[in-house]
């Protein structure tokens, strides 16, 4: 029999492995967005993040904080088959997340770049639009 | 990768190298042509300077007339090489496909389940009477029948795309010759004019070289008009009379190509989207699919015959274990287990319920030769060989062409103007947006540490 | 400003070069493989299909060692106690034989002899994981039953045969012997010989009862001679449990220089190639602002 602390504990632990796998799909979601140019998509999917994060950091608390043990409770180790889960949807999250890092940088450099070349070009275009054109008049400014 | 920068990359692809749009030109630019060829070299004359307290802006010039430069040899590369590149490209996007079947990352490709059924085999020999080892046979059987059904299928799903392209390219292609023909109509009477008829040989040279995507083309001018054939001679245009191809459904269910006269020149297309589908449907997909049939069909023989050599746990021969369709050609796509009772295992060599016997010959015929003279393992591994490497040239080659092009094109040039005020307010979305998303990512890489250290300490 | 456009294809190749070797090395990051699809490398793809046989080869080789060796370790474990059984009644007959052995000692004998005889019965008819172990390959029945028309009073009712297991590539090992050879053969029959020493102690007759017990005398040596067989093939097994645990790790190794890829190596490589990268954009960016910027569609 297992004593309420550590049936809760099981659930917890649960909970914890499938926020890991949610955030991992999260991170996914949002390389999407990012490769369609989906902005709102992506700012959705930070948002989510950000949640998932805040939660998997409470539970972690929880799970490491001592729990008092009672003659019922035969053991009271978390179930060796949900660590090794656990440990491997973590593993699986930490890779994403060095790709989602990579992209990120990646991304957010290009970006810095067009800013600064909009700013110091804006005005300097023609309006028109259009892809070729083909007759040009040519005047002179300076 | 996604992100803004493969956007960035697509267009540049797409892009012909671009001529400076600056509106804030100098006098060298007005009074000289930009660098490189142009499409329409404006006839200039020059304004006078004019000075403004410390500012001196030159007068800027005016536009008299245009006269196109055309560089027909430049135009006739590029047709070329991008013939060349769409039946790579068609032909490297097909293979990349295919090439997923033949990959043991997901561990459900034949190579896998041909080793699991052999351990399968190996388990039922160390425990004979086991009802488990005997379903674990005919279960890792099943997935072996389901590797070799899903490969083929999906070798015929990429040849029926293929022909599918087939027909739609020869339609695009009517469709452009037609209206090639049409323009060289309007240019032979244009011709005395002052304007050399400057957007309507820009049009007709578009729609050429879209014609030369589909298809590998060439050209002779002559006083009527431009002609145009594929490769070998089949006419296209001919003036302002073009020549329509035809489809017709071969004797093998695919799309045969037939010139306006009827004759077919299926086998004789080279280059474009075009020959690019008629290569990997009629050459490299059916050389695949022969011996992966083969593979099957002789597999399944010589483990049927094996069976045959032994006895079930009932005492009687083993009856067949796979089956193969009667038609060589669906060898591979139609191959499935013949038995559902585990019983009829044929281990046992001597009627006995718990003889593992005849393991010698069922073991022999999944690792030892067959009549083709390779194992199974290494006549697939030949087969993922010549996938891979087939894959990997197109590959190559496609890149080798772009790059080839990119210097082609440079020469040509197009002006575009985009309106900077949308593109200057996401942009700065986008970056608040990935400031926020790097504080999760470093929040995610201590989470590491954190879920490593639960579950080592004690107090559960 | 001037824009030169015949710097763009270069741009343009170097930007697309870096691109590709930054997917490349995320890529080889995030799996760890050097190879997930033939192009990557078709000879190695190649290669890996004979490794992935061999190794799951080997990874069967291995069970199969641990599952004989279980078997047969408790083949050995019956004997044993056979062994042990038929020295007990061996030392009860020569008691029952001696002359100032009086009936009623040689009738309680008689008794202790047919518990013997029922419990190296059991021992006989031992099965494992389902398979009788001493029936030959006749393994789904019980190899000895009761048959007072038999002169030993037992049937065998399994066969002669033997089953080998392949725990190597060119290594099989004999994994049983029949019980027609070891309780039951012309030479040797160890039921029979205790049945008989029952009878003739139950019969008070000597020179019957020593003659039994020599009966049982032999038949027990013939199963120490028989047990040989099994010691054998537990040293067999041992050994190529060694060896095999060795080929594993050798398979694994080549399965990792044919497609793995250096853990260490593959992040180095996808910094490079990022700054690589980002160069090659930055550079662009210096000299192309107005192609830059076509390309920022907005979003839909």
């Amino acid at each position: 029999m297992y004593t309420a602390g550590v049936q809760d504990r099981e659930l917890k632990a649960a909970e914890y492995l499938q926020s890991l796998r949610d955030l991992a799909q999260e991170l996914e979601r949002a390389m999407h967005a990012i490769a369609r140019n989906a902005l709102a998509e992506f700012e959705e999917s930070i948002a989510l993040q950000q949640s998932l994060c805040g939660r998997l950091g409470e539970l972690a608390r929880e799970l490491s904080a001592p729990l008092e043990v009672h003659a019922e409770d035969m053991d009271t180790w978390l179930d060796n088959d949900m660590t090794n889960q656990i440990q491997a949807a973590s593993g699986v999250l930490q890779k994403l997340n060095l790709r989602y890092a990579a992209l990120l940088q990646h991304s957010s450099r290009s970006v810095a770049l067009m800013a600064s070349l909009f700013s110091s070009f804006k005005g300097q275009f023609q309006e028109a639009s259009g892809p070729r054109l083909k007759h040009q008049t040519w005047s002179c400014q300076v | 990768m996604g992100g803004l920068n493969t956007t960035l990359l697509v267009g540049m692809q797409a892009l012909d190298a671009t001529q400076g749009a600056l509106a804030a030109t100098s006098n060298n630019i007005a009074n000289a042509n930009t660098p490189g060829y142009t499409r329409e070299v404006p006839q200039f004359t020059e304004n006078e300077e004019t000075t403004s307290g410390s500012l001196v802006s030159g007068g800027g010039v005016n536009l008299e007339g245009l006269q196109s430069v055309r560089d027909e040899l430049l135009n006739l590369q590029i047709q070329n090489q991008t013939s060349l590149q769409s039946s790579v490209d068609m032909q490297s996007s097909t293979l990349q496909q295919i090439q997923s079947y033949f990959s043991s990352s997901s561990g459900d490709d034949i190579s896998s389940e041909l080793a699991a059924f052999s351990s399968s085999l190996s388990q039922l020999s160390a425990t004979p009477t086991s009802a488990a080892a005997q379903q674990g046979v005919i279960s890792s059987g099943q997935d072996l029948a389901n590797a070799f059904n899903t490969t083929a299928n999906g070798l015929t799903s990429a040849q029926s795309y293929a022909d599918g392209q087939v027909t739609q390219t020869v339609a695009q292609i009517n469709s452009l010759t037609q209206q090639i023909a049409q323009l060289n109509g309007q240019l032979t009477q244009t011709a005395t004019t002052v304007n050399d008829g400057g957007t309507i040989e820009d049009q007709r040279d578009e729609l050429v070289q879209q014609l030369s995507t589909l298809t590998g083309i060439s050209i002779t001018q002559s006083n009527d008009g431009e002609t145009i054939t594929t490769g070998n001679g089949t006419p296209l245009v001919m003036g302002s009379q073009s020549f329509t191809l035809q489809t017709t459904t071969g004797s093998d269910g695919m799309q045969q190509v037939l010139d306006s006269t009827g004759k077919n020149i299926t086998a004789s297309i080279q280059g474009g989207t075009l020959g690019g589908a008629i290569q990997v449907r009629d050459q490299t997909i059916p050389g695949i699919l022969t011996q992966l049939n083969t593979l099957a069909s002789q597999f399944a023989t010589a483990f049927n015959a094996a069976q045959a050599q032994g006895f079930d746990s009932s005492g009687n021969t083993g009856p067949n274990f796979f089956t193969v369709p009667a038609n060589p050609a669906n060898a591979a796509s139609g191959i499935s287990v013949a038995i559902s009772n585990p019983a009829q295992v044929a281990i046992s060599s001597d009627g006995s319920a718990g003889s593992n016997g005849n393991i010698a010959n069922l073991s022999a015929a999944v690792n030892g030769a067959l009549p083709s003279g390779s194992t199974p393992a290494s006549a697939y591994a030949s087969v993922v060989f010549q996938v891979g490497t087939a894959a990997s040239n197109a590959t190559a080659q496609s890149t080798a062409i772009g790059l080839n092009l990119q210097q082609l094109t440079t020469q040509q040039g197009s002006v575009s103007a985009v309106s900077t005020d949308e593109e200057t307010t996401n942009l700065i979305l986008f970056q608040t947006a990935y400031e926020a998303a790097a504080r999760i990512v470093s929040t995610i890489q201590q989470l590491n540490t954190v879920t490593l250290d639960m579950g080592t300490t004690g107090g559960y | 400003m001037r824009v030169d456009p015949n710097m763009v294809p270069d741009m343009l190749a170097a930007i697309q070069q870096s691109q590709v070797s930054l997917n490349t090395a995320l890529q080889q990051v995030a799996t760890g493989k050097s190879v997930n699809v033939p192009s990557d490398n078709p000879s190695a793809a190649a290669n890996l299909v004979q490794n992935t046989i061999e190794t799951a080869s080997v990874d069967q080789y291995t069970q199969n060692v641990s599952g004989v060796l279980s078997t047969v370790q408790t083949a050995d474990s019956a004997l044993s106690s056979v062994v042990s059984s038929l020295t007990q009644a061996v030392s009860l007959g020569t008691e029952g034989a001696n002359g100032t052995s009086s009936t009623s000692n040689q009738q309680a004998i008689a008794v202790q002899v047919q518990g013997i005889l029922s419990s190296v019965l059991s021992q006989a008819n031992m099965s494992y994981q389902g398979a009788y172990l001493f029936g030959g390959t006749a393994s789904t029945a019980a190899p000895y039953t009761v048959n007072s028309a038999s002169p030993s009073g037992y049937t065998y009712n399994g066969n002669n045969d033997v089953n080998s297991v392949q725990v190597g590539d060119q290594m099989s090992v004999q994994v049983n012997l029949p019980g027609s050879q070891i309780f039951s053969n012309a030479n040797a029959n160890v039921l029979g010989s205790l049945s008989s020493l029952v009878s003739a102690l139950q019969s008070g007759t000597t020179s019957a009862i020593s003659t039994a017990t020599n009966a049982v005398s032999t038949a027990l040596n013939y199963v120490s001679q028989q047990r040989v067989f099994y010691g054998n093939a537990e040293s067999q097994l041992n050994s190529q449990e060694t060896y095999l645990q060795q080929e594993t790790v050798s398979l694994a190794s080549q399965q990792n220089s044919l497609v793995g890829v250096d853990e260490a190596a593959a992040a180095t490589n996808l910094n490079q190639a990022e700054t690589d990268n980002s160069a090659a954009l930055a550079a662009a960016a210096k000299v192309l602002p107005d192609t830059l910027l076509n390309y920022l569609a907005p979003p839909t």
